[in-house]
């Protein structure tokens, strides 16, 4: 059997796992081929290519069970939360009380590539008036009305305020055909007046004092409804414990960041990596499977890294990813083209920074929510893309936008000259709909474009 | 020795056969593309070793640009047209710093180093605004030929302003137009104003000149007084504006043969 590590298809993961099974591969309960994936109806994975190591079958067996793992999770008669544009706070608190399991509705966003658009979903946000003006999470709404993604969770909750429109529409889309929501409001970060208590927050922004009690006040509620729900308390001590979990998910992910994104060659694909990140923000509704998923891409890379061997060639450009795709085949399309990702900003980027562990809970978890890249100014997220170009050295910029997506009208433009200003790599903005087929030429010449550009300022 | 340059472009292939004794053309071609981009591109090239008197064993390696670069199978290399556009202008314009590129289906605009290599670039290749189509589609509904438009523009006092940027609207803007009495003249105006607007607007305003108009709409007369007239500032056709990105394949091929990398993945 050839364990180097490549890029493989669909058909040949399903041969190796045959082989591997064969010489004794152990798998978890939803292990398997990939392949049964794809005959039950995620298509869009007969035209990707995927790292081939165990570690990533099982990530993506992980990733691709959710929707079983959910209603298993509610057969055994656990209580499932909602969790609705939140990007790691909730959650953290659902996992912290023992009988609650939070997923992530917005996930539905990629149902649409999965399935290649063979599913009403999109049809049935159109027929609600949410139509392709807004953003594919619209895909959500149809999920919620057909009720074949996901069990309804008994709990829903939303963050709405600073965060984006196309968002705060379709939840309450959501909400008005009886679905309730518990909304908690997030406010603008903004930067403290003189005379104003300033708080400290991760990833190295500020807010002012008032903002962070606010924020604290709003999660308390959530905290009530939690505790109410579970039928406990939701002590102090069960949110540090919770907020260790989710600790510990960061930090094998950001040494899995540090290895995939600066090692030589490049030892782990950018869709495998794209998906372990996801994780970060909502545990794929099993936090302790989450650590052992992770922790073995991690072990995997570890072992590339040291016997010096990757999945792509040594001199592929290094690249920068803003925002994530909707099609989740452009990741291969940039490696295809001669490029690796080293470094991204999926939305989420405070997601990856631990929680503050030497504070009370409450003021750490609303420390971070504030920490958003997108509830604060453009400018302070653009200063932070700088700063991680410039941590991990990358050569080049994509800003990938999302059609319809409101968060992102403007941040190319204002990304690009930042960036222009700040440093010397050339950077393109690509907007990727759900099923980019048919721009994949144009699609790849930008990337090429790029990506020779960057290489001719190599010597 | 004669190395080749082939842009497979969405509208014509272009074929330049670069002597690298001479360091100039020695051919250069451009036919309409077909279906079989590959076999024009092809057709063309044997042409023009068969007129030119090349020896075929003196030609070397050829490199394909241009949307269809991947279909061109007699080509050794593929490189986008960002960079061989650059590597072209470089060697016919080495002054220029800004590249504004209207194609049949497609508009670049590329700003260039001191030393000719790419600073940065934005393409527009989702939409006929800003490109030939744009240009062909509105003449054909003015009832004017595409090498008269820019005589036909320069006569007007009042250019109209065309504000939809989309083809099919601005064609349904027109009637309007004429049917309120507008001149063709000052329609034409308006209609080269609003291809230079839309790529103004994908180069931003502050460009670096000199500025080179390259692609076939560069043989537009008039579209460098419409560009000039938006940007503020003189923008000059290149010569030979249509093989620019050909011809820069063609030296990046040369360059390939002397050890120079070129920067293919
Ligand atoms: S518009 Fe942007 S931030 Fe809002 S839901 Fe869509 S992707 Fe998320």
């Amino acid at each position: 059997m050839n364990d180097r590590p490549r890029k493989i298809t669909l058909d040949q993961w399903d041969d190796r796992h045959a082989e591997l099974r064969a010489a004794g591969l152990n798998e978890p309960s939803y292990g398997g081929p990939l392949g049964r994936h794809a005959a039950q109806g995620d298509v869009r994975l007969r035209k990707l290519s995927f790292d081939n190591s165990p570690a990533a079958l099982r990530l993506w067996n992980f990733l691709l069970s959710e929707e079983d793992r959910l209603r298993d999770c509610k057969a055994r008669g656990k209580k499932l939360v909602g969790a609705m544009k939140d990007l790691g706070t909730v959650p953290v608190m659902v996992y912290s009380l023992p009988n609650l399991a939070a997923f992530y509705p917005d996930g539905a966003w990629w149902l649409p590539c999965m399935k290649e658009n063979r599913t009403d979903l999109l049809k049935i946000a159109d027929s609600l008036g949410i139509d392709d003006s807004f953003c594919p999470v619209r895909a959500m709404l149809g999920a919620f009305v057909n009720q074949k993604h996901f069990p309804l969770p008994g709990l829903l909750t939303c963050s709405v305020g600073a965060t984006c429109d196309d968002f705060s529409a379709i939840a309450q889309r959501v909400e008005s055909l009886g679905f309730p929501i518990l909304w908690w409001e997030i406010p603008h970060r903004r930067r403290p007046d003189g005379d104003e208590p300033v708080v400290e927050l991760p990833g190295g922004f500020t807010a002012p004092e008032t903002q962070v009690a606010f924020v604290r006040a709003e999660l308390e509620r959530i905290r009530r409804a939690l505790a109410d729900y579970a039928g406990e308390p939701l002590t102090d001590e069960l949110l540090s414990a919770g907020i260790e979990r989710a600790n510990q998910v960061r930090s094998i992910l950001g040494k899995l960041r540090e290895l995939a994104y600066c090692a030589n060659p490049c030892p782990m694909p950018a869709l495998e990596m794209l998906i372990a990140e996801m994780l970060a923000i909502h545990f794929c509704s099993d936090h302790n499977e989450t650590v052992a998923v992770l922790a073995e891409l991690r072990d995997e890379v570890v072992r590339r890294v040291r016997a010096g061997i990757g999945v792509l060639a040594d001199d592929a450009v290094r690249v920068f990813w803003v925002n994530p795709v909707a099609d989740l085949r452009v990741m291969n399309l940039l490696e295809d083209a001669g490029g690796r990702v080293c470094g991204t900003e999926y939305l989420f980027c405070h997601a990856l920074d631990p929680i503050p562990a030497d504070l009370p809970p409450m003021e750490a978890l609303a420390r971070m929510a504030l920490a958003d890249p997108m509830v604060g100014s453009p400018r302070d997220r653009t200063g932070r893309i700088v700063a991680d170009i410039r941590r991990f050295g990358a050569e080049a910029l994509v800003v990938s936008r999302i059609p319809g997506a409101s968060h992102c009208a403007w941040e190319a433009a204002a990304i690009g000259e930042a960036v222009r200003a700040q440093l010397d790599i050339p950077m393109i903005d690509i907007e990727v709909p759900s099923l980019a087929d048919a721009m994949r030429p144009t699609l790849r010449t930008r990337l090429e474009a790029l990506l020779e550009t960057a290489r001719t300022r190599r010597r | 020795m004669i190395c080749a340059g082939v842009d497979a472009g969405s509208r014509t292939a272009k074929v330049v056969l670069f002597d690298s004794d001479s360091l100039g053309v020695a051919a250069a071609g451009v036919v309409d593309q077909g279906i079989d981009q590959d076999a024009v591109a092809d057709a063309l090239f044997v042409r023009l070793i068969r007129e030119n008197g090349i020896d075929p064993s003196q030609v070397g390696p050829v490199v394909g640009t241009g949307y269809g670069r991947k279909l061109i199978r007699f080509a050794q290399k593929t490189i986008t047209e960002i960079t061989c556009q650059a590597a072209g202008i470089r060697h016919s314009v080495p002054e220029a710093r800004t590249i504004i590129d209207i194609g049949g289906q497609d508009s670049k605009y590329l700003r260039l180093n001191g030393n000719g290599s790419v600073a940065d670039f934005a393409m527009n290749d989702r939409c006929a605004a800003g490109t030939g189509r744009f240009l062909e589609l509105l003449a054909a509904q003015l009832g004017v030929r595409l090498d008269r438009l820019g005589e036909i523009a320069a006569l007007s006092r009042n250019p109209a302003i065309i504000s939809s940027m989309c083809a099919v609207f601005a064609e349904t803007e027109i009637v309007g137009l004429l049917a309120s009495g507008i001149t063709t003249a000052d329609i034409a105006a308006g209609v080269l104003a609003s291809i230079a607007t839309r790529v103004a607007a994908m180069s931003g305003r502050n460009l670096d000149g000199p500025i080179v108009l390259t692609g076939g709409v560069a043989l537009v007369p008039g579209m460098e007084a419409a560009l000039e007239s938006i940007l503020g500032q003189p923008v000059a056709v290149a010569p030979r504006p249509q093989i620019t990105c050909a011809l820069g394949a063609a030296i990046l091929a040369w360059k390939s043969l002397n050890g120079s990398p070129t920067p293919t993945a």
